[in-house]
């Protein structure tokens, strides 16, 4: 690989980051919270899909964003009223939203596409800047400034302190006179909205169009992410770096080098990388540790 | 004298069915300490958990300087100047106590530029110092009680609602408690004072109502006018007797020896040779603190034990599953850690079998027989079988500790604080089973920061200070003052 090559590769690496770091600061900043969403995924494919067609029906790029962003509150409501209020399974929310996004959104392709496998090119898409003859999006700056502010909310800032109790210990957060819901929803909202954002993104920014399932695993990813990190922002960010970089890598070898072989382990290296991280103990203390349990009071 | 706050005719169904109170009303005045004494499961908790706001009433009204007040939650009662102390710190444990006290503080509506300024104010009041920049976590329960009450005079609190403050506290951080509360008293704050001690009634509250099952059986009495006799009579009814040990005298057999042992937990202790028999309560006294946490586990085996032997019915340096399996039993101190309080008594029931008796095929209906079995023999107070533990009153979860360890019939018992949280009644009905168990023929080590227990029912004493066994006293010797001042350390 020539040094040029290494940094096109590079720069591949950060438009293939933005999808999964946005979707896992989000992520990190529900699960402080206490909520997991599994249902990530599902977020990003329907927010994708939003995009486009709002893309392609106003002519505005804008549109399209503010659609995916909608989309991913809309849905972050839903997982919190079933997670938060009625106090149901996490788990089994977000596979199902995962299932219903790839089923609706397939059934959407077809129903205002009149095809079977994606839709046409959106009428509006993002401005960008080119480095060494890539486009890169406006979004890959916004997104370090994302990760500073979320940074800034979860360390720096009062909500940000009353997220952390609550996916702490919300007993006493409770008694601390914070409202365990309350939080707890805006925190899943937030996350969720943040994933609305990458698959808009993802749709009508980084590939110009919605491709059936286009998420393509980066909903999990995102979440593999957000272990790495030890559910920090910053360590998200990093994480989702290593992944775009290992996405660029395993691009590079198959379009470039044509050689698809080359192309898996650098697909699987950030997994690894993952595993490790997260099966060091000093590692799981960092969990939040009310993750994923209902609060009840009485 | 015009109470602060008022509760009338308060009746609360819990969402399973339970009827923890039945039209109970209360009032605080300022600048008294009123007790709520009663029972395990009288409803004392529940009474103050919908004074703070955290649950709703299911009927009955709140009064607050006489007029109809109405919280959301716990928020509009801290407010509205409400604290209240758990019996268990409720504080975040992850956080650092300067960020537990902004949160309160926010609830509260202190303005942050005040927060130091007030809490230098409450620290005159109550006389109370805390580490403002330690996390939680770290700090002993006595420390995070005394930042918890610290902040909520702080933030101006006007009543003050302590839940068996003393659980966790050893005699001397009382006497702390009682000098911040007589100061709280002073500055006109109202406070309910909920414990099962009686001579704690005596020493600090100005007035007493008694609860049981659901319902004032005497309310707002002069604590001076009545004998601590009175007074659990009218808690629990006629009390069981106290329980004697026939005292036969130790057997032959060695249940549990220690010999060097060297083990580090948060501190390290070294013990140089102790031993229980068969048919002995062997005590283990000290300040809380001073490594009979480590050695506990060190016993047991889940603190890693870096030298000499520990010998538990012939098993030499048991694994906490070997432990159990010997025919040996273990109460530990901290029910949490013990409970799965989301889990069904049934299956708390179950868990705690299968280490004693290793897998087996359950059924509901096995299950269901366990818990009868047990609870009937026990006396233990649940909705059914299925409710979650967590449910239970404190006390209740305390039997239930107790219940399934005493079950098995173990032939060595080790109990940390067995009747913690328990009403004089069950404590006394606890502590004759640790007799009887000991009277049968097993071997009891019994460690307790209650003076009290550990005399009425050892045949020895062991006084442990700084992680070193300062002297063992045989049960005619064992008197508070020569326990005193071997915890001291005096040799
Ligand atoms: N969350 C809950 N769900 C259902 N029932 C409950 C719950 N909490 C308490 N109860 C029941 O309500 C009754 C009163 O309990 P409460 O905790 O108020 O008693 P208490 O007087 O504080 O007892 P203790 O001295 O043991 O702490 C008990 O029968 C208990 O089992
Ligand atoms: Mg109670």
């Amino acid at each position: 690989m020539t040094p040029l090559e290494a940094a096109i590769v590079g720069v591949l690496g950060l438009n293939a980051m933005v999808t999964i770091a946005l979707t896992a600061m989000g992520e990190v900043i529900a699960e402080r919270s206490g909520v997991v969403n599994i249902g990530l995924e599902g977020i990003l494919l329907a927010s994708a899909w939003l995009a486009v067609y709002a893309d392609i029906a106003t002519g505005s790029w804008l549109a399209g964003y503010l659609a995916g962003l909608a989309m991913g509150a809309a849905l972050g409501l839903m997982h919190a009223a079933i997670a938060v209020y009625a106090r149901g399974d996490q788990i089994i929310a977000g596979v199902g939203l995962n299932l219903a996004a790839a089923g609706g959104t397939t059934l959407g392709i077809r129903a205002v596409w009149g095809n079977y496998g994606q839709s046409p090119p959106v009428a509006s898409r993002p401005p960008a800047f080119d480095v060494l003859g890539v486009r890169v999006s406006y979004m890959v700056p916004l997104t370090f400034l994302v990760a500073i502010l979320a940074w800034w909310l979860l360390e720096r800032t009062e909500w940000g302190l009353r997220v952390k109790a609550v996916g702490d210990d919300p007993r006493s957060a409770d008694a601390l006179g914070i409202s365990v819901e309350r939080t707890r929803l805006a925190a899943t909202v937030l996350g969720a909205a943040l994933a609305g954002v990458a698959g808009a993104y993802m749709s009508i920014d980084y590939l110009g169009s919605f491709v059936k399932l286009m998420s393509a695993g980066r909903g999990f990813i995102a979440l593999a992410a957000v272990a790495f990190s030890g559910w920090d922002v910053l360590g998200a960010l990093l994480g989702s770096i290593v992944f775009g970089l290992g996405d660029a890598l395993s691009t590079y070898y198959t379009t470039i080098r044509g050689s698809s072989a080359a192309a898996y382990p650098y697909r699987t290296i950030p997994y690894i990388l993952t595993l490790l991280a997260v099966s060091a103990t000093a590692w799981r203390a960092r969990m939040p540790r009310a993750l994923g349990r209902p609060y009840k009071r009485e | 004298m015009e109470p602060v706050v008022e509760l009338r005719g308060i009746v609360k169904v819990y969402p399973d069915g339970v009827r923890a109170l039945d039209g109970v009303s209360l009032r605080l005045y300022p600048g008294r300490v009123h007790a709520v004494l009663g029972e395990n499961g009288a409803g004392k908790t529940t009474l103050m958990r919908i004074l703070y706001g955290e649950i709703k009433p299911t009927r009955g009204e709140l009064l607050l300087d006489g007029r109809p007040a109405r919280f959301r939650g716990t928020r509009d009662a801290i407010r509205r100047g409400i604290a209240m102390i758990y019996q268990h710190p409720r504080l975040v444990p992850t956080l650092t106590v300067w960020e537990n006290v902004l949160l309160y503080f926010a609830s509260a509506g202190v303005p942050e530029g005040e927060a130091e300024e007030r809490l230098e104010e409450a620290r005159r009041i109550t006389g109370f110092d805390v580490p403002l920049d330690a996390r939680v976590e770290d700090l002993p329960l006595g420390a995070r009680q005394r930042a918890e009450i610290l902040r909520s005079i702080a933030a101006g609190a006007r009543v003050l609602i302590l839940d068996e403050p003393t659980t966790n506290l050893t005699p001397q951080e009382f006497e702390g408690l009682a000098r911040a509360i007589e100061g709280a008293k002073r500055e006109g704050l109202a406070v309910a004072y909920i414990t099962h001690r009686l001579p704690e009634v005596k020493a600090i509250a100005d007035l007493v109502t008694v609860l049981r099952r659901g319902r004032v059986v005497a309310s707002e009495l002069d604590p001076r006018g009545a004998s601590e006799e009175e007074l659990a009579r009218l808690m629990v009814g006629e009390l069981p007797p106290r329980p004697s040990r026939s005292r036969g005298g130790p057997g032959d057999r060695v249940v549990l020896s220690i010999e060097g042992l060297r083990a580090r937990g948060r501190m390290e202790v070294f013990v140089e040779r102790l031993e229980v028999r068969e048919g002995e309560v062997l005590g283990l006294a000290g300040v809380e603190g001073n490594g009979q946490e480590e050695l506990v586990g060190a016993i047991v085996g889940y603190t890693p034990r870096l030298s000499g032997r520990v010998v538990v019915l012939g098993r030499v340096n048991p694994t906490p599953r070997e432990y159990y399996r010997a025919g040996a039993a273990y109460i530990p101190g901290d029910r949490s850690k013990a409970l799965v309080l989301h889990f069904s008594v049934a299956e708390n029931l179950a868990f705690l079998r299968y280490a004693h008796e290793g897998p087996a095929l359950l059924t509901f209906s096995r299950l269901a027989r366990l818990y009868r079995e047990v609870a009937g023999e026990y006396g233990i107070v649940a909705e059914s079988p299925w409710a979650p533990a967590g449910s239970l009153s404190g006390g209740n979860q305390q039997k239930l500790l107790a219940a399934s360890q005493l079950h098995m019939r173990p032939r060595f018992l080790l109990a940390v604080n067995p009747t913690r949280g328990l009403d004089v009644a069950t404590t006394r009905y606890v502590r004759g089973l640790i007799a009887r168990l000991a009277d049968e023929g097993a071997g009891v080590m019994l460690v307790s920061s209650d003076l009290d227990e550990i005399i009425e029912l050892s045949d020895r004493v062991a006084v442990i200070s700084r992680g070193r066994i300062t002297g063992i006293l045989p049960a005619g010797k064992a008197t508070p003052e020569r326990i005193g001042l071997l915890m001291g350390g005096a040799a």
